[in-house]
C-alpha cells in the first residue's frame, strides 16, 4: 500500500458549527445533542467565539451555523453574530424559534445574520408539542410571518420518523405556503437522544418508500418553478440504504464543531467513540486542532480502513462512511459502516428496522 | 431572462469579499471567468443589458450579442440554482 502523506490529506474546512449553548427550551424526542449535556457554567465566553470566528475564517471556513441547544439562550447571541460577519463568514443560526421576538431579529439581522433554520417537529400541533416536549408550534408558526419581513434567507426544516412520517405530505404542503427560499426534510439520525428513542422513531420500509416519492415529487414540483421555487433537501434515512453516507464530508475533511465548553470535533457524535480526546479552543488555535489534533486526524485517509474498504472504489466518496454509526453498532469503531451492504454486519438492520416496539418516549433533558 | 429584465441575488446570497465565490446559505458557487464581474453588478437596478454594455466596457474588442449572450447564460444557470431572481 502506498503511505500517503499528511499534506496531501489535508482538505480546508469550509463550515464551522458553533454549538453555543446547550440550553434549550425545547425537550425533542429525536434530538441529536449527547446525553451528557454541557452545563452553562463552562461555556466559552463571548471573547473566546470572537476568537474561535477569526481563526476559522483565516483557516478558510466560509459558512458559521449558530446552533446548539437554542442559540437564542446566549444573551450575547447578536454578538456572536456580528464577530461572524466581521471574521467574514456566511453567519447561519438554527433554531426552534423560542425566544425570538421581531425586536430580537431586528438586533440579529443588524448585526448581519444572514440565514435563518427554523425547525419544525410536525404539521399537527398537538403531536409537534408531544414531540418538542412543550407548547412550541403556535409560536413558531406566527414566527414565520415576522421573520420575512427581514432582508434574510428562511430554511424550514423537520426531522423525519414514525411519530410525523405519515403527516409529511401535508407538512410540505405547508411549508409550500410560506414559500422559504429552502426546506430541508431530513429523517432522523440515530444520535443522542434519537438513538434512546429509536424504537419510537424507526419508520417502517413502507413508509420510508412513501416518504421518499412525496419528496421526490415535491422537488420536482418546486424545480418546475421558475420563480419562487423552494430548493428542497433531503437526507435519506439512517439504516435503510445500502451504501454508507460521506458522514460530514468525511472526517476532518470539510466540518468543525465546537461544543459549548469549546472542545473541537470532526463531527457532532464523535465522543461516543472511547478513546476519543477533544483538544480545547481555550488551550490551542483552530489552524493546529485542524492539521495536527489526535481526533481530527483519526478517520482521515484509509490506512483505518478494513481491507473491503481500502480496496473499495467507493472509499473516494464515502470516506468509508460514519464511524460513530459503526462503533455503536458494532462496539467496533473502525468497522465497515454497517450500512453498506460489504459489510458483514449489515444484516443487523434489517433486525432494527423491524424494531418498532412501542417504547417510553424519553425527553431530552 | 430579457434583455430589459432586472436581474437580482435571491435573499441570502452574496458574493465573498475576497474570493470568486458565491456564497449561498448552505454552501458556495465558484464563479470563473468574468462571473465575479458580472454578478457585482447585479444590483437590482441595472437591467441585462446595461450589465453587458458596461462588461463591453471593460473588456474591448469583445462583440455585443456575445457578451449579451455570455450574461444572460450566466444569469440563466445562477436563476436555476435558486441564486438570482428577475
Ligand atoms: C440540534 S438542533 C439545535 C438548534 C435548534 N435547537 C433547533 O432544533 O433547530 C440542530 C438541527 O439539527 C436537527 N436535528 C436534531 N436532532 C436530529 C437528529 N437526530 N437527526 C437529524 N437532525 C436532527 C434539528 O432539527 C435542527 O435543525
Ligand atoms: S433539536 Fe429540539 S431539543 Fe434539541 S436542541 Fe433543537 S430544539 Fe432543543
Ligand atoms: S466497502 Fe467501505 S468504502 Fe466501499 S462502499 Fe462499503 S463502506 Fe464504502
Amino acid at each position: 500500500m502506498e503511505t500517503i502523506s499528511k499534506e496531501y490529506l489535508l482538505t480546508q474546512p469550509s463550515s464551522f458549527i458553533a454549538e453555543v449553548t446547550h440550553r434549550c427550551p425545547l425537550h425533542c424526542l429525536y434530538c441529536s445533542n449527547p446525553i451528557e449535556l454541557k452545563r452553562s457554567e463552562g461555556e466559552l465566553a463571548t471573547e473566546d467565539w470572537v476568537r474561535v470566528f477569526k481563526q476559522g475564517a483565516e483557516l478558510g471556513m466560509l459558512h458559521l451555523h449558530l446552533t446548539g441547544g437554542e442559540p437564542l439562550a446566549r444573551p450575547d447571541l447578536a454578538q456572536l453574530i456580528a464577530a461572524g460577519r466581521g471574521a467574514g463568514l456566511y453567519v447561519n443560526m438554527i433554531t426552534s424559534g423560542i425566544g425570538l421576538t421581531e425586536k430580537r431579529l431586528a438586533e440579529l439581522v443588524d448585526a448581519g445574520l444572514e440565514h435563518l433554520q427554523l425547525s419544525f417537529q410536525d404539521v399537527e400541533e398537538a403531536s409537534a408539542n408531544h414531540i418538542a416536549g412543550t407548547r412550541a408550534h403556535a409560536h413558531k408558526l406566527t414566527l414565520i410571518p415576522v421573520i420575512r419581513k427581514f432582508p434574510i434567507a428562511l430554511t424550514l426544516n423537520l426531522v423525519v420518523h414514525r411519530q410525523n412520517i405519515d403527516r409529511l405530505e401535508r407538512f410540505i404542503e405547508m411549508a409550500e405556503e410560506f414559500a422559504p427560499e429552502r426546506l430541508e426534510i431530513a429523517h432522523v439520525q440515530y444520535y443522542g437522544w434519537a438513538l434512546k428513542n429509536r424504537g419510537l422513531l424507526m419508520p417502517t420500509q413502507e413508509q420510508v418508500e412513501r416518504s421518499v416519492a412525496i419528496v421526490e415529487a415535491a422537488k420536482a414540483r418546486n424545480q418546475a418553478r421558475n420563480h419562487g421555487g423552494i430548493k428542497i433537501e433531503s437526507v435519506f434515512p439512517d439504516y435503510f440504504g445500502s451504501y454508507p453516507k460521506a458522514c460530514v464530508g468525511g472526517w476532518g475533511r470539510q466540518m468543525m464543531l465546537i461544543d459549548p465548553i469549546g472542545q473541537a470535533m470532526p463531527c457532532h457524535a464523535a465522543a461516543v467513540i472511547p478513546g476519543m480526546s477533544f483538544d480545547n479552543v481555550r488551550e490551542h488555535s483552530l489552524s493546529w486542532i485542524w492539521k495536527e489534533s489526535a481526533a481530527f486526524n483519526r478517520f482521515r485517509g484509509d490506512a483505518w480502513m478494513s481491507e473491503t474498504c481500502k480496496s473499495c472504489p467507493r472509499k473516494e466518496r464515502d470516506f468509508g462512511g460514519c464511524r460513530c454509526q459503526a462503533f455503536q453498532l458494532t462496539g467496533d469503531a473502525e468497522a465497515i459502516d454497517p450500512v453498506c451492504v460489504l459489510s458483514p454486519d449489515h444484516g443487523m438492520l434489517a433486525q432494527l428496522r423491524s424494531a418498532t416496539e412501542e417504547s417510553l418516549p424519553m425527553w431530552r433533558g | 431572462m430579457q434583455i430589459d429584465s432586472i436581474p437580482r441575488l435571491t435573499v441570502g446570497c452574496r458574493l465573498h469579499p475576497t474570493e470568486d465565490l458565491l456564497l449561498v446559505p448552505e454552501g458556495a458557487l465558484q464563479l470563473g471567468g468574468p462571473a465575479k464581474d458580472i454578478l457585482a453588478m447585479v444590483d437590482g437596478k441595472r437591467t441585462v443589458a446595461m450589465i453587458a454594455d458596461a462588461l463591453l466596457a471593460q473588456y474591448d474588442g469583445a462583440e455585443r450579442q456575445e457578451v449579451l449572450e455570455d450574461v444572460v447564460a450566466l444569469l440563466e444557470r445562477m436563476q436555476q440554482r435558486g441564486a438570482i431572481r428577475s
